[in-house]
């Protein structure tokens, strides 16, 4: 337990800022984890996240509609990603993240595993704050 | 709101915070990796010398990002083989990290900021990082080198720095600015860069790591290895801080990766998002 708090002191010491972007534990909620599964309708491929739709069809039939952030495109294109290519409308995917905490089906997304099985890294991990 | 204090946290309440991101950084390590194929990856190159310009000064061209962000973008098991990797080339480990020595006053404001968790951040709002911390965002910078002139190209922020190595004064002139003014000398095969002119608007690494226009940063640039920079900071600022602080990275080297376009105004829609939370602090705010 001292070696976690040692580590969170570190990054509440602001010496491990790798936050992307900006500080994610105001707009998500590391405590609400999110894993569903859907069709992705759309893609928005744009700084200082990317954005994309997805459709998932919950237990009583409706359709509710996820949205998700994700990382910057260059850090996505250096880990493998191509626009238009690894994540396009019409895919079936599993994306796991965190749900905002003001709006109930936005979420941001750490891992997308696609049809084949495949996984890739769509975002960072949840921040507390402290980066 | 920015700058206010509303109340201090108790250290059992920091207690608790630390321990819960320390959880947190240990629950989110992958077991797998889920990256690509680290497009960045140095070759196996710890023979190479290391590199000099024409006039025998330490030559620091490339493209360079932080060691402490490799995880975002290659994930544990490459970072683990670069560990591995400066072990048996027999690189000291860098110190631990030092954690930053407030005055109480300053030290409230950024508790306040931690109990905002971080919404304040002048990143989520594009503004330019000052420095240090523009050099440990997970995005690269590139060095340009010539004999008495570095030159720092961020892609983060399209943030440029053109820096006289010839050891000259700041200019008399200059304007407080997110990074500074910096001139640089040579200590020996180490270039020392003085900052100073900095704004208020830049946080000096995480979260509510204010600091005055009294800032003066010096940083120590060392090409340890081909592969790597060892990047030594020393913090000084007597208005908020009780002692100068240190800071210490290592810049690996990219030599696969090319600076990219970031505009990072793009399409902010943190702007839009936080102006609806700072409507319902309680949403966001650290109990």
């Amino acid at each position: 337990m001292t070696k976690m708090f040692a580590v969170g002191l570190a990054i509440l010491a602001g010496v491990a800022g790798v936050s992307a972007h900006h500080s994610f534990a105001a707009e998500y909620d590391s405590n609400k984890p999110v894993n569903v599964s859907g069709t992705v309708m759309n893609v928005e491929w744009t700084n200082p996240h990317i954005h994309f739709w997805v459709d998932v069809k919950s237990a009583d039939g409706a359709i509710v509609h996820w949205r998700f952030e994700g990382y910057p495109p260059n850090m996505l294109v250096r880990q493998g990603w191509k626009k238009d290519a690894t994540l396009k409308p019409g895919d079936t995917i599993t994306v796991t993240g965190w749900q905002a905490r003001l709006e109930p089906t936005l979420g941001a997304a750490r891992e997308i595993t696609f049809a084949d099985g495949r996984k890739m890294a769509a975002g960072p991990p949840a921040g507390t704050g402290g980066q | 709101m920015r700058g206010q204090v509303r109340r201090g946290l108790s250290w059992s309440a920091m207690w608790r915070i630390a321990t819960v991101i320390g959880l947190s950084v240990i629950a989110v390590t992958p077991s797998v990796s889920l990256h690509g194929q680290g497009a960045g990856r140095p070759a196996s190159s710890a023979a190479k010398p290391t590199p000099r310009t024409p006039d025998g000064k330490p030559d620091f061209s490339g493209v360079w990002i932080a060691n402490s962000t490799i995880r975002l973008l290659e994930g544990e098991q490459q970072v683990e083989a670069m560990r591995q990797a400066d072990l048996a080339a027999g690189r000291p480990p860098l110190p631990p990290p030092e954690p930053l020595s407030y005055k109480p006053e300053y030290e409230k404001v950024r508790q306040e900021y931690l109990a905002r968790r971080g919404i304040d951040d002048p990143m989520a709002r594009c503004l330019i990082s000052g420095v240090p911390r523009i050099s440990v965002r997970p995005l690269p910078f590139q060095i340009v080198q010539t004999p008495g002139l570095v030159v720092f190209l961020y892609e983060v922020h399209h943030a440029f720095r053109i820096i006289p190595t010839d050891g000259r004064p700041h200019p008399e002139d200059f304007e407080p600015s997110y990074l500074g003014d910096s001139t640089a000398r040579w200590d020996g095969n180490t270039l020392v860069v003085d900052i100073v002119g900095f704004n208020t608007r830049t946080w000096l690494a995480g979260v509510g790591t204010v600091h005055s226009e009294q800032l003066h940063v010096t940083e120590r640039y060392t090409r340890d290895s081909y592969d790597t920079i060892r990047y030594d900071v020393l913090v000084e600022d007597p208005e908020v801080l009780t002692k100068p602080w240190n800071m210490h990275e290592l810049f690996r080297l990219r030599p696969n990766e090319r600076i990219r376009e970031y505009e990072c105004i793009e399409n902010n829609e943190d702007l839009l998002r936080i102006e609806k939370l700072l409507q319902n602090e309680s949403v966001f705010r650290i109990k």
